[in-house]
């Protein structure tokens, strides 16, 4: 069962950029097809909503002095939040990004999305507009400056779904994406299987937009010990990486990162929105056991940094646990929160089981998550674009992942699918018919649909687990590197092994009893060659560590971040 | 758990056309959880459900931990 499909444009992820780069590609002229793994109207990071945007409006903003290239500065070194960062954000992209914020609003609020209240509180930039004129309502969120936008964001996939359709894009939804197809080192096209019918289908396209969405979930061991309690969809497994990977692509790799806030997390249990850092403007606190303040909101002007003395204190003090504690707050600040949180992703659901489970921001306090300082969490794997979304695949466009300039959020992916929809459909315009190599469509079909023809073999969950285990190993030797000399021989030998393991792992036969766990199968593969390539980069010399992050071997005193990543061609010889 | 569907069901099926999770299915007059270990506990399905038939509960290892203050 095959099913043939001709675009110019195809775009793999139909989330937040995937949809952008859709419309535009088909604003500007380019006949356009989505393949979406999920259903375009609720899937992605974005799939149930999205209640706060970063912007940067020459009105409003270039009237208070500040400028892009100050937004871009405070996002990625000078702010609060920026100060984490260790300036690893990618700045030319960042400043195209805020400077498309703004008509990206405009778009979206002409689709049917509010941003503009008859009523703005007093929490929120007190600004002028003409009279009779609706406002922004604008907080300052991570940074220095008034800059984000609390907003309807609840239904953004369906209105963004209604715009691909009257544009006539073609959405092929539950078809997960499996390979690129290469000819002559171009991308002129994609494979993908329906998880429904298990029907395989080839798409024969000039350009391909690579928007899968930012992480590489079920990599790492997940917090609570379920995969499926977290704040990303468990689904998002870093299929798009593995294909660039297998394809040739070059990619930015993040190694393990370390916290150092030993900030407040989720609330306790729930791996969920950030909800608690941004949602509660402006009423939360986090206060410790006996309800002593320790922030007073979670938003910049109170940054935890400057506090942790007093939170480390009510810990030798043993005033454990610490809580998110709104039961001080007026009526109508509660009612701002409640708004704001329902149109958060995973949000309004838990509005709706403390509903049930007689819970109310007004009387009860939630135990938050204090995350330990030193904390190592996963790494982080993204293609190498240039300003035009371009990778170094002639054909092969993306918007998300890409190197890091993504802190910002939704708007990154908004304001990069619809750049890299314009530049597909453009190179999309001058490219020749693409031919198809049969016998790589062929080989690729025999790949991707082996575990649903296999005899016998391992379940999915079996095999996730394992390189869950082995990336737990890879973690600790990569911040073994910190350690003296021959510590740091015994991380090389440690990695290696981590290497020599997942190969193994990689030849060993999956079982799918339908095409449901097929596409199961599939994203565990992927994961398989996303860690080698992680494991891989972590030997590479040259590395160090900035902000958080360590990006391998830690070298003597800070060097410059250069902006070249560390190149390992697929299947890797080891050779950089 | 896994959504719980109520006899307000009209077996429209519109939760399992947009389940990001794929982790449901056209059951006999109401959809039926095929893949229950997978649900993100996203809500979508109670949220798009024009007949107000879906309930979520969480499992015990999600449930928010909290304190009666007032
Ligand atoms: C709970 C939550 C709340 C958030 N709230 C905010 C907020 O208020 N403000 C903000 O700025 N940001 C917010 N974010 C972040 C924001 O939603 C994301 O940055 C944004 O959705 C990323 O867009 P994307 O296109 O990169 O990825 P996504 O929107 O996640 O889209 C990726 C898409 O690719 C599909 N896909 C994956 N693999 C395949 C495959 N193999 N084949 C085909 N399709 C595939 C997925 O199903 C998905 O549809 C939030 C994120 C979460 C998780
Ligand atoms: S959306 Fe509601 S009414 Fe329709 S099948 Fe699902 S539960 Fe039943
Ligand atoms: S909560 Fe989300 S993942 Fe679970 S069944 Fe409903 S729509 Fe699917």
């Amino acid at each position: 069962m095959t099913k043939t499909i001709k675009t110019d444009v195809l775009v793999i992820g139909g989330g937040l950029s995937g949809c952008m780069a859709a419309i535009n590609a088909a604003d500007h002229g380019a006949k356009v097809a989505i393949m979406e793994k999920s259903h375009t109207e609720r899937s992605g990071a974005a799939g149930t909503g999205n209640d706060h945007f970063w912007f940067w409006d020459p009105e409003i903003h270039h009237r208070r002095g500040w400028t892009i290239p100050d937004m871009v500065r405070d996002i990625s070194f000078d702010g609060e939040y920026g100060k984490t960062k260790g300036g690893l954000m990618d700045q030319e992209l960042l400043e195209i990004v805020a400077e498309g914020t703004k008509e990206a609003v405009d778009n979206l609020e002409s689709w049917g999305i509010q941003f503009r209240y008859d009523e703005i509180y007093p929490w929120n930039l007190q600004y002028e507009a003409p009279e009779g004129e609706k406002r922004f309502r604008i907080v300052p969120q991570f940074q220095s400056e008034w800059d984000t936008l609390n907003y309807d964001g609840r239904d953004i996939k369906r209105r963004l779904t209604e715009q691909c359709l009257k544009r006539g894009v073609e959405i092929y939804n539950r078809v997960s994406g499996t390979g690129l197809l290469i000819v002559d080192g171009k991308v002129v096209g994609a494979t993908g299987v329906n998880m429904r019918t298990g029907e395989f289908h080839v798409f024969k396209a000039k350009a391909v937009v690579m928007a899968t969405g930012m992480d590489q979930m079920r990599l790492f061991r997940a917090q609570s010990g379920d995969w499926f309690n977290s704040q990303s969809p468990p689904y998002i497994t870093g299929d798009g990486e593995a294909m660039a990977l297998r394809a040739g692509a070059e990619v930015f790799i993040l190694q393990a990162g370390k916290s150092r806030n030993a900030g407040f997390q989720y609330f306790r249990n729930l791996s969920r929105s950030s909800g608690t850092a941004t949602t509660c403007y402006p009423a939360g606190r986090f206060v410790n056991s006996e309800g002593e303040v320790m922030i007073r909101h979670p938003a910049v002007r109170e940054p935890l940094r400057k506090r942790r003395e007093e939170v480390e204190r009510s810990i030798a003090e043993g005033k454990t646990p610490f809580y998110l504690d709104l039961t001080d707050a007026s009526e109508e600040e509660i009612r701002y929160v409640e708004w704001s949180y329902g149109h958060e992703g995973l949000c309004w659901v838990i509005l709706e089981i403390m509903k049930d489970l007689g819970l109310d921001f007004r009387k009860d306090a939630f135990e938050l998550e204090l995350e330990p300082t030193g904390k190592l969490s996963g790494g982080f794997l993204a293609l190498y674009i240039d300003t035009d979304c371009h990778t170094n695949l002639p054909g092969l466009y993306a918007c998300s992942p890409v190197q890091f300039a993504g802190e910002v959020a939704a708007p990154t992916y908004v304001v990069l699918g619809w750049r890299s929809g314009e530049k597909a459909a453009e190179y999309a315009q001058e490219a020749a018919e693409p031919t198809l190599d049969a016998k790589q469509v062929e080989s690729e079909e025999r790949r991707v649909t082996a575990p649903l023809n296999a005899e016998d073999g391992h379940p999915w969950q079996e095999v996730n687990k394992e390189i869950n285990n082995i990336m737990e190993e890879y973690k600790g030797y990569v911040a073994g590197w910190n350690l003296p000399r021959e510590d740091a021989e015994v991380s090389r030998a440690g990695l290696e092994n981590c290497i020599a393991q997942l190969e193994k792992l990689k030849a060993a036969e999956m079982k799918a009893e339908d095409p449901h766990e097929l596409v199961r199968c599939n994203e565990v593969m992927n994961l398989i060659d996303i860690g080698i390539m992680m494991v891989k980069a972590a030997l590479e010399p040259e590395q160090h560590e900035r902000g958080i992050w360590f990006l391998g071997r830690q070298v003597e005193g800070e060097p410059e971040f250069r902006k070249t990543p560390i190149v390992i061609k697929y299947p890797s010889k080891g050779d950089a | 758990m896994p959504p719980v569907f109520n006899e307000k069901c009209t077996a429209c099926f519109k939760c399992v056309e947009i389940c990001p999770g794929d982790v449901l299915r056209e059951g006999d007059g109401k959809p039926k959880v095929a893949y229950p270990d997978e649900c993100w506990h996203c809500g979508a399905c109670m949220m798009d459900c024009p007949a107000d038939a879906v309930r979520l509960d969480l499992p015990l290892w999600m449930r928010p931990v909290t304190k009666r203050v007032k």
